[in-house]
């Protein structure tokens, strides 16, 4: 099994601050087209993400047991 | 005035030898708005040698629930946040050398000053800047500190030129449609908590203390209790156009910059993105209208009503600010908008 992690306005479009998917063997690209069509965020392209709160890249895979977090690069300052 | 620095002085990792380094330093800093105004008083109170503040926007009413440099009597004067920046660290410490100039941060101002730069803090509102940073950063070997807040969600990192990843690294592009504070609004304790990452790392960068340097990209909610520091050891990028092998500094470059028109006899400013956008129109005018502004649209484009401006946004990131003449103007309202 998975957790998946919700940071900033993708935790109030999920719902939830995390979830818990069963995705190992996929890549991140994949884990981001799966949940855009699951929840409905409208793009994921440009949001971080962190397996096991290491920055990864999309093409990385994700392993059993692996905890992913998405997070949105905000600009207001 | 005595003593004036004796408790950072007490402080062993600064000391008097490194109070000396502080005093010594010249800091940068892009954008006297919330994070502006917080990291300018935190180094004005912490003695740093010169301080240059850029800023193109004034003081606002809606600025004075977290913008802590500014009053009441600035919003009346309709003060530029520069000038009235200035005039509030002066009071805080005369020792100090700000240098306050009123004016929209681009690559020929920042080129021209950055030679005698030894750090650069981020304090701007979008990331067409940030990108102009991060590249400027690294042709001229300039650490910088990212921060970013909206709402109840901060975020920062520190970026040193030949030892950690760019921001380039991590984005790969510019996110358009970012949530920005005037789209997702922005409480204090937020602004507070970015201001304290960026300026505990900037003062850790003027005393020269590399190893206490955070190498981890932060990112908190303050109001949903969440804390998430993130290792970055493998995120820098071989080939990456700002830091990699061969680094072509792409934000240098004008054409990857915002274009600004008058349209003449229209009393109206065009703004183009550097790239075509592929904007969700719908999802920005539900944005607009929560925070009160009267939106109207169709599939094609959406025109909001400003205060004193009429903005009509294109599918593909363009936008018409009515109602101005003024180019800086214009692109801080459609920056405050689009991120």
């Amino acid at each position: 099994m998975n957790k998946i992690l919700f940071f900033a306005h993708l935790r109030d479009v999920a719902g939830s601050e995390s979830i818990e998917m069963q995705v190992d063997g996929k890549t991140v690209a994949e884990l981001k087209e799966e949940i855009m069509t699951k929840f409905g965020f409208q793009k994921l392209d440009t949001v971080m993400t962190a397996i096991n709160e290491e920055f990864t890249s999309d093409d990385d895979i994700i392993q059993e047991g692996d905890t992913i977090a998405f997070i949105p690069p905000v600009s207001g300052g | 005035m005595q003593d004036r620095y004796s408790r950072q002085e007490l402080f062993p990792p600064i000391g008097k030898e490194g109070q000396a380094k502080i005093r010594a330093k010249h800091v940068l800093l892009i954008g006297a708005g919330a994070l502006g105004s917080g990291n300018a008083e935190v180094l004005t109170r912490a003695g740093v040698g010169k301080l240059t503040i850029i800023d193109r926007d004034y003081v606002e009413a809606s600025n004075l629930q977290r913008q802590q440099l500014y009053t009441e009597e600035d919003v009346i004067e309709k003060l530029p946040k520069a000038a009235a920046a200035f005039k509030r660290l002066r009071a805080i410490d005369s020792s100090v050398d700000i240098r306050p100039i009123i004016g929209d941060a681009n690559v020929e101002m920042l080129e021209e000053l950055i030679n005698e730069i030894d750090l650069i803090i981020d304090a701007t509102d979008n990331f067409e800047t940030r990108m102009m940073i991060n590249d400027l950063s690294q042709k001229y070997k300039i650490p910088w500190i990212y921060g970013a807040c909206v709402g109840s969600f901060g975020m920062s990192f520190t970026i040193i030129p030949g030892k950690t990843p760019c921001l380039n690294c991590l984005l790969q592009s510019i996110p358009i449609q970012g949530m920005t504070c005037d789209t997702g609004g922005i409480i204090g304790p937020t602004v507070q908590m970015v201001i304290a990452h960026q300026s505990a790392e900037a003062l850790k960068i003027l005393v020269e203390d590399w190893e206490a340097v955070r190498a981890s990209f932060v990112s908190f909610d303050v109001w949903r209790n969440q804390y998430n520091s993130m290792k970055m050891s493998r995120a820098k990028k071989q080939h990456c156009l700002s830091c990699g092998e061969q680094p072509t500094y792409p934000y240098l470059e004008l054409e990857n910059q915002t274009k600004t028109t008058v349209l003449c006899g229209r009393d109206t400013v065009q703004i183009r993105p550097p790239k075509q956008q592929n904007l969700v129109l719908s999802e920005l005018a539900e944005q607009l209208k929560r925070l009160g502004y009267e939106v109207k649209g169709n599939p094609y484009l959406l025109s909001v009503e400003w205060p004193e401006n009429r903005i009509v946004i294109f599918q593909d990131g363009r936008a018409l600010i009515h109602g101005t003449k003024d180019l800086t103007q214009a692109k801080t309202i459609y920056q405050k908008i689009l991120g």
